[in-house]
Parts: structure tokens; C-alpha cells; sequence
């Protein structure tokens, strides 16, 4: 991994987006996430890394609230968003996942024209005024998923009919139309061919410009491509968190280096 | 031999055929099953199956075939000046006498000689009689003569049957026992006649709606034939009057079925989809265990109990409180009666194919438009139910088509006066229920006013099978969307 510098990657915000403290998630009696606490930087890429089934995504879909939607899911603990707490009575889930947008492992776009997908978001969320500004939003939108200059002459053909690699990139548009301050991404790249990844990853690190950006991967070198910072989940602890650069080359936590090593996993 | 006898005689044979198939197979390997390229029980049922299936191919045919070439053969014997009546009467006296000689015969009171060296003497019908066997008119000698030749050829023609397909059984089991070598592809030999069976159900289907359909043409084309088309599709009167004269327009009919239906889908599609996206989308588990089967106890209920519901509550209930305070009339059988009724039928209809079809809709596209911020409602009404709408237009044009073939809650809630009105609490009738009315009772099956129900039918048949059709054509052509 010499090629990739990853001394060199200096995090130069420091401003803390997302706070997790202690937290639990139980599914049912099934106790998925034990005390994690993890604080997330501004726009800054924050990779999840982890065996199959070591949380990561659980605890990703709390900070948006997704878990609510699942029946039997009890989450505890302090997640706060720009110092407010987002499981507080007073907070709308609906409104927090404006804020907070999520990007799916399986591409799924809408049944509808890939205009209609992306003017998605801003359309419930009252974001434009006129058709002008939604075209520019959308516009804008797929440019910055750098999906505009495959569809700009077909927008109003149906989403779905884009190949594997640019339904995801329309996710991604869709999701940053609606103005998020934070993206999740649950595997973005994982059901996609390596030349799509590595669109999807150079978008990524573009969005980091904008956004803070929070990804689960499998792939550890993904991890290493795009994040400044790495948080290695195992069995349903927070095992160790830290810049992607130590973790990857210096990690303090046995069971870390066994992981990154391939020995578990 | 009756044929349910040659039935189980060649079953038995196909039996036997299994056995020794299995045994020859194992016999000609020296019991060592590896060396054959089947297990051994495929040699038996390829024997099995040769002894059985054209055996009783060849048995199905004739019985279909030899009642046609009987008949043919022994109206040819009836001369010109017996068909004063018409010729369709005198046959079912030849076979009324026939089948009163099979059963003198069958029950000892003759013996077969008598019966056939019988003449045409006034006992025959006193003989008979006895029998609980009632004939209409004296026994002419010609309908004794034609009675005689029917029985001598169905007899002669059940005898060849019987020959000819336990022949056909034993020379399929030789013919299979035979064939068994180590190398014979038994296997393979099963696998195309399982094949073969299965293309024969399917067939069946489309071969009996196909039969449907010719029969119904053949008795519309009599009934153009003697009423004139347009009147009968731009007439706006139906009174049929069997001493002649009848006008017989299908429009009030038409007016009638669609009317009703209308009401019915107006009641039953809201219902039944608000229901649906209730039970897919909010309701929890426990309610749903419990809703759900109480909504499809509705589609058990027979459409008659409907139709007393319509007859003793429903419709003294709104012409009480809505027509006769709104002066709309007093009838207590209405449109509105009947269409409300059968909207209450429809409802589990739309609400149980509905729910499957919004629960077909991959949770990931909820999850994205929820992962946007959208509420539950935003995400039914505007991911939701469109990536659903296909399915749900399929499931309401098939309660329309339904609703439009529906006859017992019309009868007992909308009546059977044929009008052409708007006012919903006016009495209506459906082409349905015209067509029970035109062929119950005593009726003359040449006239037009009973074949007036076979056009009514046809009607009504390409009416469903159109909307059958598009329901069919919308769900296949949007499907892919989501998939």
C-alpha cells in the first residue's frame, strides 16, 4: 500500500458533525451494537470497515434513523447531530433524513424518469421553487454524481434502464439533491464492476468537499482509497478508530491487525 | 363391456406392464442395476405408461366419435313422412325406446331375443311403461325399426371398442417389454411422457374455452339468422314476447350491466385498495394475522347470500331513507342496491390481490425514499403504489370483469325490468340475468327470443375476455419496471 501515501493524507477539519456516545442497538434480545462511541468529522470521509455481520451497517442506519423502520429494533445511548441530540422526542425522523441522506449497497432507483428520481428529494421537501430551479437543482446534481453527461439527453427515460454502475450514481444524485449535510453509503460499490467502483470512489472523494461522508465497505482497500478516517467494527464493538493511515499501517488493536492482515474475517 | 370396466381392465394391465417392466429390466442385467442406464422402476413405468396412455387416447376418442355415427347412421333410416314433427323429436323417441329395451332387458322382464324380434304392437309402450320408461306416442314401426338398428350398432360399436383398446394395452406392455435392454434410455423415454401429460392439461383449458366460444357462435350465427344485428346491438327496447315481435335491444341490457358494475367498482376499488395498502404498510403483524383472513371470509361468502342481503336489507334501506325522501321513486330493487352489494363482494377481491402486489415491491425502493426523507404516506403514494399501479389496474379490471358477470345479487337487488334510465334507485336489470330469464322455463330452442341468450353471451364473454386481455397486457407490459 506504499503507493497510496497514506501518511501523507492530513485531515485538516476538525470539526465534529456526528457524535456517538455509548451506543447500544438491540435487535430484539439480540444485542447488535455494544458502547460504541465515534465521533465523525466535517467533511471528511469516515470509512465503517468490519467482518460480515460485525454491525456496521446496524449502527450506520442509526444515524439516520433507519433503524426506526424496523420492527423490534431498540436503539439506546447519545447520537447527536451538530450537538443535537437526533433521538430526542422533540426530533422529527423524517426530517432528520433530509439532513442526513443514505445511499444503498443495491442500486434503487425510483420506477420513474431519471429527472423525476433525482427532483425526488427537493419535491417533498418544498427545497425549489418552479421548474427552472429543479432543472438547475438536478442539473447540478448529475453533474456532481458525474452521471450528467450520460443522461443529459435522455432524462425523461425510466431510471431503472441505466446499467448497474449508473443506477447507483443516480442514487447518489438523488440523494445530494435533497441537500444533505451528512451521506451515509451502505456499500455503495459492492454490487458494481471495478471500472463503476472506481467512478463511485472518485465521486466519493469529491463529495468530501461538500459533505461528511460516511461509508461502510468490505474492501479494505476501498477503505484505504477513500477515507481519512477508519473505524474497525468487530463482533459488535468498536474496536479501534482512527485516522485511515494509522490504522492501516500502525494499528494499536491486535484483533485490528489480524483483520487488515487477513486472518479474520 | 362398460367402458368403466375396460377402463380398470387397461389400468390393471398398466399395473401388471410396471411390474414386469421392472423385473425385465432387472432380469436382464443379472438383478446388477448398475449396469442399466435407468433405475429399474423407469423401465416399468415406460411400460406402464405405453400400455395405458394410447389405450385410453384411442378409448376417449371412440366414445366421443361413435354417439355421432350412430345418430348419423339411424336418422338416415327415418323416412320423409316421419319427420312431419321434426326430426329432433322423433330421435329422442328412438332413444327413449332404445334405452327403455336396454333396461327390459337388463332387468329380466325380456330376454335379448325378445327385444330384438319385437314388433311394433301396442304393448311396447304398456311394456315400457312398467318400467318407469314414459313414451310420448304410440311406437310407430319406424321409430321401433330406428330404436332396433341403435341398439344393434351401439352394441357392435361398444364390442370393437373394447376389442380394439384392450388389443392396443397388450400390445403396448409387449411392445415395451421387448424393448428393455441395459442400455435402453428408460429414463429419458418417462421424462418425454411426463412431458407429454403435462402439455395434455394444459391444453384441455384452452380447448374447452375454444369449445365454449364455437358454441356460442354457432347458436348466435342461428339467432342473426333469423334477427337482425343492428337492432339487436343499437335497439334500445327489450321486450321479448314469445308469440313474435319481440324487440330484443341490447343497449338497456348493456346500460344495465355497466351501470351497476360501475357502482360496484366505485365502492369496491377505494375500499379494497385503501385496505390493501393498510395491511402491506402500517398494520402490524398481529392485526394483520387476524384482518386478513377475516377479509377473505368475505370472498367465501356464495353470491346468493349476497343477493338476500341486498333483497331483505340493503334494499328496503335505501329506498326508506334515500330514494322515497329524495322522491327518486319506490322501488325497493335498484341499481344502487345491487352495485352497493356488489361493491361489499368485490372489496376482498381487490384488497387480497392488491396487498400481494404492493407486497411484491422490493423493500429497498422504500428504503429510498425513506433514506430522502420522505414520510410513509409520500413513499405509498408516490414510489409505492406507482411501481405497484400495473398489478393494481390488472386487479381491478379483473373485479371488473367479475362485477359484469355477476347474476344472483342483480336478480334479488336490481330486479329484471330492462330500462335505459340514469336514476340510480330505478329498477335494472344485466345481460346476465336476461340470459337465466330467456332459457329457464319452457322454451322453444328455435326461437329468437331463446337464442337471443347464446348473442347475449357472446357478448358478455368478449366483453370479459377484452378487459381479461387489457388487465393482462398492462400488468406484462409495465412490469419490467421494477424488476
Amino acid at each position: 500500500m506504499n503507493d497510496m501515501r497514506l501518511e501523507e493524507r492530513i485531515v485538516q477539519n476538525d470539526k465534529i458533525k456526528i457524535d456517538a456516545q455509548d451506543v447500544q442497538v438491540f435487535y430484539g434480545d439480540n444485542h447488535a451494537i455494544k458502547d460504541v462511541s465515534v465521533a465523525i468529522e466535517d467533511k471528511t470521509v469516515t470509512a465503517f470497515i468490519g467482518p460480515s455481520g460485525c454491525g456496521k451497517s446496524t449502527f450506520l442506519r442509526c444515524l439516520n434513523r433507519m433503524n426506526d423502520t424496523v420492527a423490534g429494533c431498540r436503539v439506546e445511548g447519545r447520537i447527536t447531530l451538530d450537538g443535537e441530540d437526533i433521538y430526542d422526542k422533540r426530533v422529527d425522523p423524517v426530517q432528520l433524513r433530509a439532513r442526513v441522506g443514505m445511499v444503498f449497497q443495491k442500486p434503487n432507483p425510483f420506477p420513474k424518469s431519471i429527472y423525476d428520481n433525482v427532483a425526488y428529494g427537493p419535491k417533498i421537501h418544498g427545497l425549489v421553487r418552479g421548474k427552472a430551479e429543479m432543472d438547475e437543482v438536478v442539473e447540478s446534481a448529475l453533474k456532481r454524481a458525474a452521471l450528467w453527461k450520460e443522461v443529459k439527453d435522455r432524462l425523461q427515460a425510466p431510471g431503472t434502464g441505466l446499467s448497474g454502475g449508473q443506477q447507483q450514481r443516480l442514487c447518489i444524485a438523488r440523494a445530494i439533491a435533497t441537500a444533505p449535510e451528512v451521506l451515509l453509503m451502505d456499500e455503495p460499490a459492492s454490487a458494481l464492476d471495478p471500472i463503476a467502483t472506481a467512478q463511485i470512489e472518485e465521486l466519493i472523494d469529491e463529495l468530501r468537499t461538500r459533505f461528511a461522508v460516511v461509508i461502510v465497505t468490505h474492501s479494505m482497500q476501498q477503505a484505504a482509497r477513500v477515507s481519512q478516517k477508519t473505524a474497525f467494527f468487530h463482533l459488535g464493538n468498536l474496536v479501534e478508530y482512527g485516522e485511515t493511515g494509522q490504522i492501516f499501517t500502525t494499528p494499536r488493536d491486535p484483533r485490528t491487525e489480524s483483520y487488515i492482515t487477513g486472518r479474520i474475517g | 363391456m362398460p367402458a368403466p370396466w375396460i377402463f380398470l381392465i387397461v389400468l390393471a394391465l398398466a399395473a401388471a406392464g410396471y411390474l414386469a417392466g421392472r423385473l425385465r429390466a432387472l432380469a436382464v442385467v443379472g438383478g446388477d442395476i448398475r449396469r442399466l442406464h435407468s433405475l429399474p422402476g423407469y423401465y416399468g413405468w415406460q411400460a406402464a405408461m405405453l400400455a395405458a396412455l394410447p389405450a385410453l387416447l384411442v378409448m376417449g376418442l371412440w366414445l366421443l366419435i361413435q354417439p355421432v355415427v350412430v345418430e348419423s347412421r339411424v336418422e338416415g333410416m327415418i323416412p320423409e313422412a316421419a319427420q312431419g314433427a321434426s326430426l329432433s323429436l322423433v330421435m329422442t323417441d328412438v332413444r327413449r325406446v332404445a334405452e327403455g329395451l336396454d333396461l327390459a332387458v337388463s332387468t329380466g322382464v325380456m330376454s335379448a331375443a325378445e327385444a330384438t324380434g319385437l314388433s311394433a304392437d301396442g304393448t311396447i309402450r304398456a311394456t315400457l311403461g312398467k318400467l318407469g320408461v314414459a313414451l310420448g306416442s304410440g311406437v310407430t314401426p319406424e321409430v321401433l325399426a330406428a330404436a332396433k338398428a341403435l341398439r344393434t350398432a351401439e352394441a357392435t360399436g361398444r364390442g370393437a371398442m373394447a376389442a380394439v383398446v384392450l388389443v392396443l394395452a397388450l400390445a403396448g406392455v409387449a411392445y415395451a417389454l421387448w424393448r428393455i435392454r441395459a442400455e435402453y434410455r428408460a429414463r429419458n423415454v418417462v421424462e418425454a411422457g411426463v412431458r407429454g401429460l403435462l402439455l395434455l392439461a394444459s391444453t384441455i383449458a384452452i380447448l374447452t374455452t375454444a369449445g365454449i366460444v364455437l358454441s356460442m357462435l354457432f347458436e348466435t350465427r342461428h339467432f342473426f339468422a333469423q334477427y337482425p344485428w343492428w337492432k339487436f346491438f343499437f335497439g334500445a327496447t327489450w321486450s321479448p314476447n314469445f308469440r313474435g315481435g319481440s324487440d330484443l335491444g341490447i343497449l338497456p341490457l348493456l346500460w344495465g350491466t355497466l351501470y351497476i358494475s360501475f357502482i360496484a367498482l366505485v365502492v369496491s376499488v377505494p375500499i379494497g385498495l385503501f385496505a390493501a395498502v393498510y395491511m402491506s404498510e402500517y398494520a402490524g403483524r398481529k392485526f394483520r394475522m387476524v384482518a386478513k383472513p377475516a377479509i377473505e371470509i368475505l370472498a367465501g361468502i356464495p353470491t346468493i347470500v349476497y343477493g338476500l342481503f341486498a333483497l331483505i336489507t340493503v334494499g328496503p334501506l335505501l329506498r326508506d331513507y334515500f330514494a322515497q325522501p329524495l322522491g327518486l321513486g319506490a322501488s325497493g330493487s335498484s341499481v344502487m342496491t345491487a352495485g352497493l352489494v356488489m361493491g361489499v363482494m368485490l372489496i376482498p377481491f381487490v384488497s387480497s390481490l392488491s396487498d400481494d402486489i404492493i407486497n411484491a415491491v422490493p423493500q429497498s425502493l422504500r428504503d429510498g425514499s425513506l433514506g430522502l426523507g420522505a414520510t410513509r404516506s409520500e413513499t405509498i403514494r408516490q414510489v409505492v403504489l406507482p411501481a405497484a399501479l400495473p398489478g393494481i389496474v390488472g386487479a381491478v379490471l379483473l373485479a371488473a370483469s367479475r362485477a359484469i358477470g355477476e347474476t344472483m345479487i342483480v336478480v334479488l337487488g336490481a330486479g329484471a325490468a330492462a330500462k335505459l334510465d340514469l336514476n340510480p334507485f330505478e329498477a335494472m336489470t344485466t345481460v346476465t340475468v336476461k340470459i337465466v330469464s330467456q332459457l329457464t322455463g319452457d322454451t322453444d330452442f328455435a326461437a329468437p327470443e331463446t337464442l337471443v341468450a347464446f348473442a347475449l353471451g357472446l357478448t358478455l364473454f368478449v366483453l370479459t375476455l377484452g378487459l381479461n386481455v387489457l388487465a393482462l397486457w398492462i400488468v406484462r407490459r409495465y412490469r419490467e419496471q421494477y424488476e
